[in-house]
C-alpha cells in the first residue's frame, strides 16, 4: 500500500456564523470580505511546510489539487504549489490531482506545464486530470456543462498524445484545432507520466480509465464506508472489461487523525473536523450539479455526483464528533484503531494508494505536524506490506537517481550583497 | 395531437406536434417541452392548424452532438421548415422557444412572416442580470417560472408525464440540458448583433414579474426589431402564455389577424 498526503488548503477563518450569513462556501462567497490576503501569506507557507514536513515523515507522495472560487481550496493553480514543492523535496513523488483540462485552451497548455514539472522534479510527476466539480467549471469558469466532458476528454487525449508523438502533428478537434502541435519540454518519464483520474462515481468514467490504463482515484469526503458502492461499481467495470484486478489502479481519499487514545484523538481532531463538515462543507444545493454535468446514463442510475450528493445530505444539519467517526467520515483514534479501520479499508476497497487528509478544517499547524508524524511512525509500517504481492504500474518509473537540490553555484554569494 | 416523425438530412429526426384546422403556425415551445394535454397550443388550435416541432435532445440528448451552436441550431429549424414545407410562417416561440423563433427570423428572415416572441430569452445586460435559472435544484425550477412559485393545476401533473420519479428526473434533466446547451452561462449568443436582420412583424410579450426576462432586455428586443410590438402582462411571471391564457391568446390572435389584413 502507498500513502500519499493530500492538502486541499482550506481557509481557516471563516467566521462562526458562516453557514448562516452566506449561502455557499463555492462559487460566490465574497472573496474580498472574507479572505484576508496578510493572513493568506502565512497560511500558504504553513500548508507548504507541511506537505514538505510530509516527504520527511517518509509518505510516498505529497499532492495537490485545484478548485476555484473556494473557501476551503485556496490552490486554483495545483501547478504553481508543484513548482515550489518540486525545487524544495528530492523524494516524494509530486501528485497533481489535478488539472481540469476543458478549463485550459489550448490543453496543450497543461502538456506544457505538466512537462516542467515533471522535469524540474526530476521525474517525480504524477499527472492528475479531473473533470472538474460543477461548481469549479460550469459555476465558477462558465464551462457549458453539457459539453464539458466531451471536451475534457479530447483534452487529455490531446496531451497524452503530444507527450508520446515523435513528430510535431495537427489535431482538427471537436474543441480545440491546432496547426502545430509541439510542446516543448517533453516529460522525463516516457511515453508519459503516470495518469490518475479523480472522479465521481460516473460509469463512463470507470471505463475510460480501464481502457487507457489511467488510475481511477474516488474523492469523497465521507469515508470508505459511504465510498465502498462507488469503488465496487469501479472494480465491477475492471472485472468486466477483463482487465487485472491490480488494487494500484485505484486510489481512496480518506481523512485520519491519529493520537494517543481515542480520546485523546476527539480533544485534538474534533473541532477542525466540525470546522470542515459543518462550515467549510457548505454548498448552496443549486451548485451541486448542473444540467448536462452528470450523463443521461448516470442521471439514470441515480449516481448523482458525489460532492452534490453529499452537500443535500448534510443540508441543514450539523454534524457531531461521533456522528463523523460513526459514519467514517474521519478514520480516528488510536494508533491500533486506525490500523484496524485502514485494515478493513483495504479489505473491502483493495485500493492500492490511499490519499490521506491530516490537515482538515482549521487544524493548526502544530497539531497537523503531529498527526503527519504520528501516522507516519505508528501506522504506517503495519499497513505497507498490504497488496505487495502486486506491481504497481501507475508510478513513476523514470525518476532520475539524482534530484538536484536547490544550490548557489559553488557557494558563492551575488558580490552586491557586500557592497 | 397527431405525431409524425420528419427525416432530415445528417440522420436528424424532429418529432412534429399537429392539432386543428386552418392556416399553419408554427409553436416553439418552452422548457416544459410538449405535453398532449398542454393549454396554449389548444387555445392557439382553435381556428389555427398549430404545428409544434419538439427542440433537438429533449426526445434524445445526443441529437445535440452535431447541433453545436445556436447558428446550428437556426439552421435545423431551416432545413426543418423546408421539409414541411412551411414558408412565410406565422412563428410563435415560448421562453427558449422565443429564442429560437428570434434566431430563425434573424438566420433566414423571408421564412418568417409573423414573430411572437413570449417571455423571450436570448438577450442580456450586465447592469440589469437576470437570476440563474440553472443553479438551484431541477425541483425548485418552479419557484423562479411561475409567479406563485407553484404550477399552474393544469401543469403539475398532465397526464402524459412520466409518472415513474426516475424516468421524470430523466426527463427534467434532459430537457434542462437540451437549453443550457444554448444558455450557459448566461442567455446571450449574440442574438442582438442579429435583430437587425428580422424583417418579420413581431410582437413581444411578456408577463411583468417575470425574474428571468427583465423589462430592460424587453426594451431593448423591441427597440433592436424594427417595428415591434409590446405587451406586458400584469400578474404573471416567466410562464405567462399559461399564467393569463385568454389576454395572451387573443393578444396573439389580434397580432395575427392584423398580418392577414396588411398582406
Amino acid at each position: 500500500m502507498k500513502f500519499h498526503w493530500f492538502h486541499l488548503m482550506p481557509y481557516p477563518y471563516l467566521p462562526e456564523d458562516f453557514k448562516e450569513r452566506y449561502p455557499s462556501v463555492w462559487v460566490d462567497p465574497p472573496a474580498n470580505e472574507l479572505y484576508d490576503p496578510v493572513k493568506g501569506h502565512d497560511l500558504y507557507h504553513d500548508y507548504l511546510d507541511q506537505l514538505e514536513f510530509a516527504e520527511q515523515c517518509g509518505y510516498d507522495g505529497i499532492c495537490v489539487n485545484e478548485h476555484h472560487q473556494n473557501g476551503y481550496g485556496l490552490m486554483p493553480s495545483p501547478n504553481l504549489m508543484a513548482a515550489t514543492l518540486a525545487r524544495r523535496t528530492s523524494k516524494a513523488k509530486i501528485i497533481v490531482l489535478g488539472n481540469s483540462v476543458a478549463l485550459y485552451d489550448p490543453p496543450t497548455r497543461v502538456a506544457e506545464e505538466m512537462a516542467m514539472l515533471d522535469v524540474l522534479s526530476g521525474g517525480r510527476l504524477i499527472a492528475g486530470f479531473p473533470v472538474g466539480t460543477a461548481m469549479d467549471t460550469a459555476y465558477s469558469y462558465g464551462a457549458n456543462p453539457t459539453t464539458l466532458r466531451d471536451k475534457y476528454r479530447e483534452g487529455v487525449e490531446l496531451i497524452v498524445r503530444a507527450w508520446k508523438e515523435r513528430r510535431p502533428f495537427s489535431f482538427n478537434g471537436k474543441y480545440t484545432q491546432l496547426r502545430y502541435v509541439n510542446p516543448w519540454p517533453t516529460p522525463i518519464q516516457t511515453p508519459r507520466p503516470p495518469v490518475w483520474i479523480p472522479g465521481g462515481g460516473s460509469i463512463e468514467t470507470w471505463e475510460w480509465c480501464v481502457k487507457n490504463d489511467f488510475l481511477y482515484a474516488y474523492l469523497t469526503y465521507f469515508g470508505y464506508q459511504s465510498g465502498l458502492p462507488v469503488i465496487n461499481g469501479f472494480w465491477e467495470t475492471v472485472e468486466r472489461l477483463g482487465a487485472e484486478m491490480n488494487p494500484y489502479r485505484a486510489g481512496f481519499l480518506q481523512f485520519v487523525g491519529v493520537a494517543d487514545s481515542d480520546a485523546e484523538a476527539e480533544r485534538l481532531y474534533a473541532e477542525p473536523a466540525q470546522y470542515f463538515y459543518n462550515r467549510c462543507f457548505h454548498v448552496s444545493p443549486g451548485y451541486g450539479n448542473a444540467p448536462g454535468y452528470s450523463s443521461i446514463a448516470t442521471v439514470r442510475k441515480g449516481v448523482l455526483s458525489a460532492v452534490g450528493k453529499a452537500a443535500s445530505e448534510l443540508k441543514g444539519q450539523a454534524l457531531t464528533w461521533k456522528e463523523i467517526v460513526d459514519k467514517g467520515c474521519i478514520v480516528a483514534g488510536s494508533p491500533q484503531t486506525v490500523i484496524d479501520r485502514l485494515n478493513d479499508m483495504a479489505d473491502q476497497m483493495r485500493v492500492g494508494h490511499v490519499l490521506l487528509l491530516c490537515h482538515f478544517g482549521n487544524m493548526s499547524h502544530e497539531t497537523t505536524l503531529y498527526n503527519t508524524e504520528r501516522f507516519a511512525r505508528d501506522v504506517m509500517p503495519k499497513l505497507r506490506h498490504r497488496f505487495s504481492d502486486y506491481e504497481d504500474k501507475w508510478w513513476p518509473k523514470d525518476t532520475l537517481p539524482n534530484i538536484r537540490q536547490p544550490s548557489m553555484p559553488g557557494g558563492r554569494r551575488p558580490s552586491m550583497a557586500a557592497e | 395531437m397527431k405525431v409524425e416523425t420528419i427525416m432530415l438530412a445528417g440522420d436528424r429526426s424532429v418529432r412534429v406536434y399537429r392539432i386543428g384546422k386552418g392556416a399553419p403556425l408554427v409553436w416553439l415551445h418552452g422548457p416544459h417541452g410538449i405535453r398532449a394535454s398542454d393549454p396554449v397550443i389548444a387555445a392557439l388550435a382553435k381556428n389555427r392548424e398549430v404545428i409544434a416541432p419538439l427542440a433537438p435532445g429533449f426526445a434524445d440528448a445526443d441529437e445535440l452532438d452535431d447541433i453545436r451552436d445556436v447558428r446550428d441550431l437556426a439552421l435545423h429549424y431551416d432545413d426543418l421548415f423546408e421539409a414541411l414545407d412551411l414558408d412565410a410562417i406565422d412563428l410563435v416561440g415560448h421562453s427558449f422557444g422565443a429564442m429560437i423563433a428570434a434566431e430563425v427570423a434573424a438566420h433566414v428572415p423571408k421564412r418568417v412572416r409573423s414573430l411572437t416572441l413570449i417571455s423571450p430569452l436570448g438577450m442580456w445586460r450586465d447592469d440589469d442580470p437576470a437570476p440563474d435559472m440553472f443553479a438551484r435544484p431541477a425541483a425548485a425550477m418552479d419557484q423562479i417560472l411561475w409567479k406563485d412559485g407553484a404550477a399552474s393545476a393544469a401543469m403539475m401533473n398532465p397526464a402524459d408525464e412520466p409518472a415513474d420519479p426516475v424516468e421524470k428526473a430523466v426527463a427534467t434533466a434532459q430537457a434542462l440540458t437540451a437549453v443550457a446547451k444554448f444558455l450557459w452561462p448566461l442567455p446571450d449568443r449574440g442574438l442582438r448583433r442579429r435583430l437587425h436582420r428580422i424583417t418579420a412583424k413581431t410582437l413581444v410579450i411578456r408577463g411583468a414579474d417575470d425574474a428571468l426576462v427583465p423589462a430592460s432586455s424587453m426594451e431593448d428586443l423591441v427597440a433592436g426589431i424594427s417595428g415591434a410590438m409590446r405587451m406586458t402582462v400584469p400578474g404573471a411571471a416567466h410562464m405567462v402564455p399559461y399564467e393569463a391564457l385568454p389576454d395572451v391568446a387573443a393578444r396573439i390572435e389580434r397580432h395575427l389577424t392584423e398580418i392577414v389584413l396588411a398582406a
